[in-house]
């Protein structure tokens, strides 16, 4: 039995788990649930040793157990398999199995590839899959991948003196409905041999496979349920928690949207992403999108930037077809992208507030012979002051902002360019209390002075909270859309049972 | 939850990627096929091509580019890149030309002066892969410098002139034969089978593929990946400087210069035989088929009389040809 | 408030060391010159030292142009080769056409700049490996103008290049030449939005992108100016030693990266500047001089630079930017 014991882990200052505790019994598949950023990958992470907790503990069969890599994990039998799948694709099957192992199958310095093979072809048989294992990973299906991820993990068996842990991460989300059922019966059959836990954000997957449901918000285990005396419907209660405050999100600053369509789509489509997302954004709207990871939403605001080319459908700003190859052109047509990748996308981080807030329009300072300083300097002390951006000077560097800041940073960047179309994908994701109200004070604003936000937010409160208009997505295509007038909020259940 | 829905969307992002099939496996024997092509084509050009002296003639000066290929393809498929093959081998052929018999001193130490410059060049090697490893310096940057301290080593220690090498038994690897190939011949196929064991029946060899496959992955299951990169350099820097000790032999004497343009032929080789600068894909037999295609494409211009001057012009022209043919464009990952 | 307060002082600190870091060159070339000095009192004469400055303006014209492409994040290894073909050129060719030697030799450096940059950018062929490739087609075309020969310039072909080698107002012209290079490179880096773009692409690559930058065509261009200011260096070279090689320009490689990064300009990309440049053409002229006064062998100054430059890296290299270094 492995028990997890008030585990804390913190990323440069924020908690992504907090007094997190849990019990993973012989034999039992525990399901883990919780929105976004809930701290469920964390925690697998911390689990399997590829993350140290900085406080708490862990015991596996009543002895206490010191997690500090990966290997230690394996050698207490606990296996991971991961979301982002983890095998080399240029190795064969069998090396993938016993990668970091192969001393075993050496005698003299020489492998023995026959032995390993062989041994290999033992794990595969395992969980049932045919598979040659002289075979390149790369030649394989994502579902035969995850059956040789899960026999990887299995081989750990003949390493350990526990019971074998395999943690699964959302092990389903590249699978197929067919293999799905293959690998949740296999699961079952194993559990003879093992514990599962199980991350997915298909809830009744989760019922199906669990005998015992963790749900966690906020970096916090809230709740705990067997899977035989629960619903879909009370698990989404409590993933989402408390009623939502009218007031955090400005509903009353919330101004009705003008007529003018700026952007629209007409079956838009790219293959396996999404498929006929029609929309349109009037001036001053805030559009949000809602769905879960793989309903498309993602793919669908970067392809309004430019990122991905759509491939059916048209998209058009202003009434004119557009088709961009890459986000200059996006820029071109007034459009700014506010990434949730903040420190990637979104600023150069060594340069000076000043050169990211010019980065985006440095035509905006040219003057004579060139890049006016002077002018420059002015303008972004303007913005520093109008939007409120905290800094020791205006030549500190990004790299040295809190996130609240960095993000009025980029916000500036794409005012300068005066971006009459705003794409956000997450603006407040890593950001405190205070800088998310802040963040929400300059939407509001700036939708009354008539620019037009796409909103992908990190939580459906938000998303319902500050957005006119709400499209649902699920599997790539919108299952509904709600009007958001202020007194007329659509509520979170309404919309998760339309996302799942 | 709407089973089918799901499985639809799920099959359109699974399809495109669920096989790389033939077309994967033709691109990896393409090397192959242009070897056996080119080949052909200069030899309808002209039949000489076909005849045994000259075949003898493409073994022979493919034996030396050969060894050097060889080390730097365990490099390369780690996903580095060594560019101090020329100042390693100068400093191998310097060195050994001063241990053997010659005409600067009284030396005369025979075979034993051919192992010991080797394992100098290993030692070269393991600096090279000690700094790149322990101060974190790409390992370009690092060889970048190698390069010319080995070459400054090598002119220093001669004082800028030329040695003569004496030693007949050294001498005998290009001038004798065994089964009408000249003996450096048999050596370089020496080292191609002991590197050929090394990547296909030893964890190092096997660990090599999995750092240049994926390095943090390949962390996380517990392959000590410092350990295995310094082994690579100092493997590579030995085959240097045995390609070092082989030129010395050829020529008969040792300088500074001995190895000037032989990076370039080395990169070549091994990029044009199907090695990926990405790393994790390729091998010592790619380099083979690598080394062959640069021997018989310059024994052809040769033949057909094309201006010898050109043949770095066609090199790096094929450099260019084969690394973009093996870059995934799919892959939005920033190139530097 | 107590968190904002901590990144101010860090943020503080973080300056004063880079700002100390960034004079460790000066420092060191003043602190040279004057040890050198007190060695040889002769190396601290005007004459003595102008030499230098003259010396150093071929250097630092070909340093000028791999400065741009290493702060975008790239590498040129082809320059010596585009200077020495472009030396072949001009003593080919001003013989016979005179003044219109320099257009020619100018344009052939731009197209292999231009190839690099397209070879880089459109073909995502990594850029060592590009201008390697890149370098043995400029060094086979110089083979085959000139027959692997070296070319003596002729009496009239010299009357061309006369002002390089010349004085102006009692200045070595090569000076002059050399602060226009400078001036050039720093209005290019202060006033233009390449050289903003550049230093933002190399500092971050991903942000310059989703800023509607078209970053392609600002790589194109640094690797463009590297090879047009190299084959300005081969005139330069040309000019200097009244003939043309295709091997004339091939020690300066080493030297010329090795004056980017011992000015203090990072590998890693994204940091840096012409006036570090300069101070690292003159650290390694001054090196170069300065052993040649003490009397280390010719033979040993490549052991010196080659080793100058992988301590160069080693101390300006930006470790928090790469995760896996190859």
């Amino acid at each position: 039995m492995l028990i997890a014991k008030d585990l804390n882990k913190s990323f440069s200052g924020f908690p992504a788990l907090k007094d997190v505790s849990i019990e993973v019994r012989d034999g039992e598949v525990v399901g883990l649930v919780g929105e976004n950023g809930a701290g469920k990958s964390t925690l697998m992470r911390v689990l399997a040793g590829v993350y140290v907790p900085d406080r708490g503990s862990l015991s596996l069969d009543g002895e206490p157990l010191r997690l500090r890599s990966p290997r230690e994990a394996n050698a207490a039998g606990i296996g991971i398999v991961f979301q982002e799948q983890s095998l080399l694709l240029n190795l064969s099957v069998a090396e993938n199995i016993y990668l970091g192992q192969e001393r075993e199958f050496t005698s003299a310095g020489v492998l023995n590839w026959p032995r390993l093979r062989s041994a290999a072809r033992r794990q595969l048989k395992k969980v049932g899959v045919d598979v040659d294992p002289k075979v390149r990973t790369s030649e394989l299906s994502f579902a035969a991948r995850q059956m040789v991820e899960l026999a990887k993990a299995l081989a750990l068996e003949e390493r350990t003196q526990h019971r074998l842990v395999i943690l699964l991460d959302e092990p389903t989300s590249v699978l197929e409905q067919r293999e799905i059922d293959i690998l949740f019966e296999r699961v079952r059959s194993l559990r003879e041999r093992a514990s599962f836990v199980f991350v997915s954000h298909r809830l009744d997957e989760v019922l199906a496979v669990s005998d015992r449901v963790y749900i966690m918000r906020d970096g916090g285990v809230v709740a705990e349920r067997l899977a035989s005396a629960t619903s879909v419907g009370e698990l989404h209660q409590l993933m989402v928690g408390h009623e939502l405050q009218a007031e955090y999100y400005r509903e009353s600053a919330q101004v009705a949207a003008r007529d003018e369509v700026v952007l629209s789509a007409d079956n838009l489509s790219i293959p396996g992403a999404y498929k006929n997302v029609s929309f349109e954004l009037h001036q001053g709207e805030i559009l949000g999108i809602a769905g879960v990871i793989g309903s498309g939403r993602e793919e669908l605001t970067r392809t309004m930037f430019g990122f991905l080319p759509y491939a059916g459908g048209t998209l058009s700003v202003n009434g004119r077809p557009v088709r961009f190859r890459a986000p200059s052109e996006a820029v071109k047509h007034s459009i700014g992208y506010i990434p949730r990748e903040r420190r990637v996308e979104g600023l150069v981080l060594p340069l000076s507030i000043s050169a990211n807030i010019t980065l985006a329009s440095l035509r905006s300072v040219f003057t004579g012979l060139g890049l006016n300083h002077g002018r420059e300097r002015s303008l972004a002390r303007e913005w520093v002051q109008r939007l409120r951006i905290r800094a020791r000077s205006i030549e500190s560097a990004c790299l040295h902002l809190s996130g609240g800041n960095q993000q009025k940073v980029v916000l500036a960047k794409w005012l300068n360019a005066r971006s009459k179309i705003l794409i956000l994908d997450h603006p407040t994701r890593g950001l405190d209390v205070g800088a998310k109200s802040e963040v929400y004070d300059l939407m509001r604003q700036l939708s009354a002075e008539g620019v037009a936000i796409v909103l992908t937010a990190d939580t459906l409160e938000e998303t319902i909270g500050l957005c006119h208009t709400i499209l649902v997505m699920r599997d790539g295509e919108v299952t509904a859309r709600f009007a958001a007038p202020p007194h007329g909020k659509p509520t979170q259940v309404e919309l998760i049972r339309c996302m799942v | 939850m709407n089973p089918a829905a799901a499985a639809e969307v799920d099959q359109g992002t699974g399809g495109p990627k669920r096989r790389t099939g033939h077309k994967g496996r033709f691109r990896r024997y393409l090397p192959f096929f242009a070897l056996i092509g080119l080949s052909t084509v200069i030899g309808v050009c002209n039949p000489r091509f076909f005849e045994v002296a000259n075949l003898v003639r493409v073994a022979n000066s493919s034996c030396i580019p050969l060894v050097l290929g060889l080390g730097s393809t365990f490099v390369i498929v780690l996903g580095s890149i060594d560019l101090s093959v020329e100042g390693i081998l100068a400093v191998g052929a310097v060195t050994v030309s001063l241990l053997v018999q010659n005409d600067h001193n009284t030396n005369h130490l025979g075979w034993g002066g051919a192992i010991l410059a080797t394992l100098l060049c290993a030692g070269l090697g393991f600096i090279n892969g000690a700094i790149h490893v322990g101060l974190r310096i790409p390992s370009f940057m690092v060889t970048l410098g190698t390069w010319f301290v080995g070459v400054g080593t090598a002119t220093l220690i001669l004082g800028g002139s030329t040695v003569r090498l004496l030693d007949p038994a050294l001498r005998s690897l290009a001038l004798n034969r065994f089964v009408n190939l000249p003996w450096a011949v048999w050596l370089a196929l020496a080292a191609l089978a002991i590197t050929w064991f090394l990547e296909r029946f030893t964890r190092f060899g096997r660990y090599v593929f999995a750092i240049g496959g994926a390095e943090d992955i390949a962390a996380l299951s517990g392959v000590p990946i410092r350990w295995v990169k310094l082994r690579v350099f100092a493997l590579a820097g030995a085959l240097y400087g045995l390609g070092g000790v082989m030129a010395a032999a050829q020529l008969g004497q040792g300088k500074a210069v001995i190895g000037d343009g032989r990076l370039f032929t080395t990169v070549t080789a091994v990029v044009v035989g199907g090695t990926a600068l990405t790393g994790g894909e390729g091998g010592v037999l790619n380099t083979v088929v690598g080394v062959l295609i640069m021997s018989v494409l310059v024994n052809g211009m040769i033949l057909v009389g094309i201006s010898p001057f050109l043949q770095q012009a066609v090199q790096g022209m094929l450099i260019i040809l084969s690394v973009a043919l093996s870059i995934d464009r799919g892959s939005l990952k920033v190139v530097k | 408030m107590k968190a904002a307060v901590e990144a101010g002082k860090t943020g503080v600190e973080f300056w004063s060391g880079a700002k100390l870091r960034a004079a460790v060159p000066t420092v060191l070339l003043i602190g040279l010159i004057l040890t050198i000095g007190a060695i040889r009192p002769s190396f601290l004469n005007a004459n003595t030292l102008a030499e230098i400055a003259a010396d150093t303006a071929t250097l630092f014209t070909l340093a000028t142009g791999v400065t741009f492409v290493v702060i975008i994040g790239g590498i040129d290894l082809s320059i010596q080769s585009v200077a020495s073909l472009s030396s072949v050129i001009m003593a080919l060719l001003l013989p016979r056409y005179g003044w219109g030697a320099f257009p020619v030799a100018l344009a052939a450096g731009l197209a292999i700049g231009v190839g690099n940059g397209f070879a880089h950018v459109g073909l995502r062929i990594p850029s060592f490996i590009a201008t390697l490739a890149s370098s043995g087609i400029a060094a086979s075309i110089a083979l085959v103008f000139s027959q692997a020969h070296s070319v003596t310039i002729n009496e009239t072909g010299r009357n061309f290049l006369a002002w390089i080698s010349g004085r102006f107002l009692g200045v070595p012209t090569l000076i002059l030449i050399g602060l226009l290079v400078a001036a050039l490179g720093f209005w290019l880096q202060q006033y233009t939005s390449f050289g903003r773009y550049s230093v933002a692409i190399g500092a971050g690559e991903a942000a310059v992108w989703a800023s509607g930058v078209r970053v392609g065509r600002q790589k194109i261009y640094a690797y463009a100016l590297s090879g047009g200011l190299a084959a300005f260096a081969g005139t330069l070279l040309a000019s200097r030693m009244s003939s043309g090689s295709p091997t004339l320009a091939s020690e300066l490689l080493l030297p010329a990266i090795s004056a980017v990064v011992v000015g203090g300009t990072a590998i890693t990309g994204g940091s840096g500047g012409i006036g570090r440049t300069l101070i690292g053409s003159l650290l390694i002229s001054v090196i170069r001089v300065g052993m040649t006064f003490v009397g280390v062998p010719i033979f040993a100054q490549q052991i010196v630079f080659g080793m100058i430059l992988i301590a160069a890296v080693a101390l300006t290299l930006d470790r928090g930017k790469i995760f896996v270094v190859k």
